[in-house]
């Protein structure tokens, strides 16, 4: 056991033992321990292995910055073990390793195959035979990859909670300059939040709200998402203040991933917080001051010291004072090597800048502590837009130009808060990599990138950050740069030549930390649209879908039959997805005048016209019917599809004209139903005093009438080919109304009729579905419509000037019917053939129809073969067959049905 | 992308509140030539900088409003209603 | 002609007025009474277990009338309280009049079925709120009388704050089934649920 007595700061419970299991085998610990910290108490030095190589890694920053302790809990991978709490029964598993932790077979990448696994190595080893791809990416996928998830797993059905919180200012960071600055905006009476992303309790701080343990994965445009357990905040305040802190940067050096290899805040976090002996014997190497007091928090945990280096060159203040204490500082030197198996046994230091066998010392140690110094942590900086230099005298980026209403305060500002005691001396800029030659220096523990593959990237031409970044992956791993951006860029700067400054850094991008995508995916959004009456249609056993944002019955399990019905008896339909709108004013005739190629203006109060919205393209946009109900207000329909955006329209025009004419959208306010077929009308009669005879209700007449008790508009229309009622009202009575009719056509056979078998119905009149038989090329003329273009209008109106060129010139297309004799209904989409075999126009719609008995459709032809008897041939998939153009309606051709 | 619009009736709002309505591009008042026609139909600015635009407050009020905006950066500087604008646009 | 079909029918009339919500709320097994011809859920089971944390009552029969004109009274962002109706300023020539039963102005376009509505009440109204909306309703920027249009669970809707803690919520009637899953399940999160509208319901 290598726990200590009691420490000070210790954040352990010693009378609480936590039992977990590690791969199956039980560990004790006590509350308050880490996962980590247990199972280094426990005797665990190897924690994973590495991404390529499958080296073994161990504790390396306890701080969950580094790569090398993630592990799985409770099947979910991702987690780092050192900063993740130990939890009663959680089962831990190690990633990455086959057969187990200690005995991987796929160390022999490392030991065999280093000189076959170069940086693009994917790409220079496994492009040839081409067709063994799929064999070498499941080889690849395999060895490498940081864990598995289990399609089997329970526990992965949970949900995030999105959290909107405003706030005047957030502060992120829980250090001491964090909770100075949010202590102070609250003072100021400011609504503060403040983020702290470590795994210890934040003090309450008066009047500002507190996120523990959460992180903030980015700045998003003003926006943090801050995911703490199963919510995720998402902040918008007005002020930023970053106190993300600074990070301990390791050294390059060859075996710098051996297990106890440590930074030295890892290993003061282990002795001091966790009361956990990191060894035995160590050697410390540091560039700074804050390095070198590990030493001393070491030898007095009982760690034998056995030797201290700093690169700086000459003694400071704190190594004097370590020197009081028996510990003796060698100024200038560094780490070439840290030597052994499993774990470290030695290590090799060196003069800065020399080498030779005659100038290294070796020294047996199972600890080695190394700080390369302390960068300000700026990712989250970054992404507001904030700017870097590079400071010299650090030897490092700092942050520069900070955009409006961000502040950063502490280590990240480059003030040292823990060394804050008067006469830390400057910090040393370490090399690029000492010991090169003596085995793998990494500078990237994630992605397992040596100082040699940077080197290389380099030779073959990957000569800038960003480039070697791609190439080599160098900062894409967990640790997001953390570990390695820095060591990267002075690699990149030793092998191009150039200064640190030329090679610059890589772009910030969120997120900062590693996030499980369901944490993103938070409270599922799925908005439905329902007519009020759609209750009645599950009821039915309506076969409900997808019709755009409504949910709707496309048929009750008989397309056909119900299409039938309503030639022989009646049908009735839901048509409460129509777009409804209210258009009323002194100016509203002109208003839809004006946006309509046909006329408006005259329509007679209590008389429906069909009408065509066309753009300033002259192109289809829409279409509906327009019911004048008073000299000034129109009752206008739209397409289901389009209601929105034809609102939309109109409210744009309108605030562009500025007309006399006020807009209703009443589309979700109204329910509709649609009563068609010969027995309609008997049927209506007996719910309303109307007079629904056809010489008093004529066709495209509107009236208003109580129908079942219920105020209703009724628009005497004919989408369907038989007599049809559309009834209008208030959607508060959708079920009143529907029951009633149903339960009046009982004995005149009505049935409820679905989309798709209105479907059949509309295209037995050649009545189009704008965008499914029109498209952002069609007008009014190429769809057999140039009835509706009024040219003669007084009024300009959308689309007229197009539509006056469109008037004269023919078509390449136009818009036709087909029949098929052979019972084939071809699919929609297929392509018309010209003569010569060339594609030049396409089916839109094609259907069985039952009362015909045949297959009808709709197609675009060649203008040259719109004419009644063409032969067409339809090619569907590579299947040609062919068909007779029809360019009257199939059904009704006359209209008499629909008049009766 | 996110960033905050003003919705002249409304207030301050995510942008995925709105939806955008393009440049402005006025409509010739008089009748265009076939190739002005087709410059107004189909041809926009795109300009890399601050440009007048419509914006529809889709979740809100439901009301079309003109923004000034910068192309590169999104910072909107100014919003208004089309009524107290000098012009319109679409006309 | 007239636009009396946009009216839902009133107290005595055959047809009775229902909510959008009025399946979600039977399945959770509210009980129901006729009021003014509306058939309106009026209580719950277990529904005093919510009023210490949140509770979400359907209001959708509460009348709604749209004004539009050149000269339109009232604030921006504002609602005014005028006897027991609440007049909401879309903009400068269109408002929303909530509620009340008196004086409904001659121009008025009566959009009750336009715009179900919920109330949210109780010391989590705003934390659940949170959970599906971006609006900012902290009382500093949101008191009582703001009245705040903008997306709610991804629709167009409108927030009034009533009083402290209480929200009216409005939204398209055809999402009211959609709205209703989304408010009961972020209130149950937090230990909410539904409440029966009160016989004093004052909107």
């Amino acid at each position: 056991m290598s726990r200590l007595p009691n420490q000070p700061r210790e954040l352990i419970n010693r009378d609480n033992v936590i039992r977990f299991t590690f791969d199956g085998k039980p560990v004790e610990a006590y509350e308050g321990d880490t996962i980590g910290s247990a199972l280094f108490a426990a005797g665990r030095r190897t924690f994973s292995r590495s991404f390529k190589y499958h080296r073994r890694r161990g504790l390396l920053c306890c701080a969950g910055q580094c790569p090398n302790c993630i592990v799985a809990v409770d099947g979910a991978p991702g987690t780092r073990a050192c900063t993740e709490p130990v939890r009663e029964g959680m089962k831990v598993e190690h990633l990455n390793a086959q057969p187990g932790l200690d005995l991987d077979v796929m160390r022999a990448t490392d030991l065999v195959g280093t000189k076959f696994t170069p940086p693009g190595f994917y790409y220079k080893t496994f492009i040839r035979p081409r067709k063994l791809w799929p064999v070498y990416e499941k080889v690849l996928r395999h060895a490498a990859g940081l864990g598995v998830l289990r399609k089997e797993q329970p526990d992965r059905e949970w949900r995030t909670e999105y959290r909107r919180r405003h706030a005047d200012v957030l502060v992120i960071g829980g250090g001491a300059a964090g909770r100075r600055a949010a202590a102070a905006a609250a003072e100021q009476g400011d609504d503060v939040v403040l983020v702290d992303e470590g795994p210890f309790p934040i003090d309450a701080i008066p009047g500002v709200e507190i996120l523990a343990r959460a992180s903030a994965l980015g700045f998003f445009d003003g926006i943090v998402p801050v995911w703490q357990g199963d919510t995720l905040h998402q902040i918008r305040a007005r002020r930023h203040v970053f106190a993300t802190g600074a990070i301990e940067q390791p050294l390059v050096f060859a075996g710098n991933d051996l297990p106890g290899v440590m930074l030295s805040g890892g290993a003061v976090r282990l002795t001091q917080l966790y009361a956990v002996r990191p060894g035995t014997r160590a050697v410390v190497v540091a560039t700074s001051d804050r390095g070198l007091v590990a030493a001393a928090t070491l030898q007095d945990a009982g760690v034998a010291i056995a030797a201290v280096a700093d690169v700086r060159e000459s003694l400071s203040a704190a190594a004097r004072r370590l020197s009081e204490r028996g510990i003796e500082v060698t100024p200038g030197h560094t780490i070439l090597e840290a030597k052994g198996g499993k774990a470290v046994d030695s290590a090799v230091l060196g003069p800065v800048g020399v080498s030779g066998a005659s100038v290294e010392k070796t020294f047996d140690c199972d600890l080695v502590v190394v700080s390369g110094g302390f960068v300000p942590a700026m990712s989250l900086l970054l992404q507001t837009g904030a700017q870097t230099r590079y400071d010299p005298a650090r030897g490092c980026f700092v942050v520069d130009k900070l955009p409006p209403g961000v502040t950063a305060v502490g280590d990240v500002a480059g003030v040292d808060e823990d060394g804050a005691d008067g006469d830390s001396a400057a910090a040393a800029i370490p090399p690029p990599v000492s010991g090169a030659g003596r085995g793998k220096c990494f500078a990237c523990l994630c992605e397992d990138v040596t100082a040699k593959d940077i080197k290389l990237s380099v030779e073959e031409g990957y000569d800038s950050i960003e480039l070697s970044k791609r190439y080599t992956t160098v900062t894409m791993g967990p640790c997001q740069g953390r570990m390695c951006q820095l060591p990267a860029i002075r690699l990149m700067a030793k092998e191009t030549g150039q200064l640190l400054e030329e090679v610059g850094t890589t772009t910030a991008r969120p997120p900062w930390v590693s996030v499980p995508m369901g944490v993103l995916a938070g409270r599922p959004f799925e908005p439905a649209k329902r007519s009020s009456i759609h209750g009645r249609h599950r009821e039915l056993g309506g076969n409900i879908k997808w019709a755009g944002d409504w949910r709707r019955a496309y048929d009750y399990g008989d397309p056909q039959g119900e299409a039938l019905a309503v030639h022989e008896a009646a049908g009735l339909i839901d048509v409460s997805t129509l777009g409804k709108l209210l258009v009323r004013g002194a100016d509203a005739g002109e208003f839809l005048n004006r946006l309509y190629p046909n006329r408006f203006s005259d329509l007679r109060p209590g008389r429906i016209r069909y009408g065509v919205i066309s753009s300033d393209a002259g192109r289809i946009v829409d279409d509906g019917t327009i019911c004048r109900i008073d000299d000034e207000t129109f009752y206008v329909t739209t397409t289901s599809s389009g209601a929105g955006a034809v609102e939309e329209w109109f409210s744009w025009w309108l605030a562009d004209w500025r007309l006399r004419v006020r807009l209703t959208d009443l589309t979700q306010g109204l329910s509709a139903v649609n009563l068609a077929g010969p027995r309609a009308r008997q049927i209506l009669s007996t719910l309303t005093d109307l007079d629904c005879s056809p010489e008093a209700f004529k066709y495209l007449d509107g009236k208003h009438a109580k129908v079942a008790g219920v105020e209703c508009l009724i628009l005497r229309i004919g989408f369907v080919g038989e007599v049809g009622y559309e009834i209008h009202f208030a959607a508060a009575h959708g079920e009143h109304v529907w029951d009633a009719l149903m339960e009046a056509g009982r004995d005149h056979g009505v049935r409820p009729f679905g989309l798709e078998p209105q479907r059949i119905l509309r295209l037995q009149k050649m009545h189009i579905l704008v965008g499914q038989d029109t498209d952002s090329e069609s007008t009014p003329f190429g769809a057999a419509m140039p009835w509706i273009v009024k040219l003669d209008k007084e009024e300009d109106f959308i689309g007229k000037w197009a539509l006056e060129h469109y008037a004269i010139e023919e078509p390449a297309t136009r818009l036709v019917g087909f029949t098929l004799g052979n019972g084939y209904v071809p699919t929609e989409g297929s392509v018309i053939l010209d003569g010569l075999g060339v594609p030049a126009g396409q089916v839109t719609s094609a259907r069985f129809s039952p009362v015909l008995d045949r297959v009808i459709g709709m197609a675009w032809v060649p203008s040259p073969l719109a004419r009644d008897g063409s032969q067409i041939t339809i090619s569907d998939e590579g299947r040609t067959t062919e068909a007779q153009i029809q360019t009257k309606p199939f059904y009704d051709p006359e209209g008499e049905v629909l008049r009766s | 992308m996110s960033f905050l619009l003003t919705c002249p009736n409304c207030g301050v709002r995510e942008v995925t509140d709105f939806g955008y309505g393009g440049e402005i591009s006025p409509r010739p008042r008089s009748r265009p030539t076939l190739r002005e026609l087709g410059e107004y139909n189909y041809f926009r600015r795109n300009v890399a900088g601050v440009q007048r635009e419509w914006w529809f407050h889709r979740s809100g009020c439901r009301a079309w409003f003109i923004a000034e905006r910068d192309t590169r950066t999104n910072e909107v500087l100014l919003t208004e209603l089309p009524a107290d604008s000098g012009n319109g646009g679409a006309a | 002609m007239s636009i009396a079909f946009l009216s839902p029918a009133t107290a005595g009339d055959t047809a009775v007025a229902r909510s959008p919500m009025e399946r979600t709320a039977k399945a959770a097994g509210a009980r129901f009474e006729n009021r003014d011809g509306w058939n309106v859920a009026v209580e719950y089971p277990g529904e005093d277990r919510v009023r210490e944390t949140v509770g979400f009552t359907d209001v959708s029969h509460l009348r709604k009338l749209e004004i539009q004109g050149d000269e339109v009274p009232g604030e921006l962002g504002e609602a005014k309280r005028e006897g027991d109706a609440w007049i909401c300023q879309l903009t400068p020539t269109r408002s929303l009049l909530l509620g009340g039963v008196h004086a409904v102005p001659p121009d008025a376009v009566d959009v009750t079925t336009c715009f179900a509505a919920l109330t949210i009440f109780g010391p989590l109204a705003r934390e659940v709120i949170a959970r599906f909306c971006a609006l900012d309703l902290r009382p500093q920027v949101a008191p009582p009388g703001s009245f705040r249009p903008g997306s709610i669970a991804r629709q167009p809707g409108m927030i009034l704050v009533q009083d402290t803690d209480r929200f009216l919520l409005l939204f398209g009637w055809a999402v009211g089934e959609y709205m209703w899953s989304v408010v009961d399940d972020a209130a149950r999160s937090l230990d909410g649920g539904p409440v029966g509208s009160p016989p004093t319901e004052n909107q």
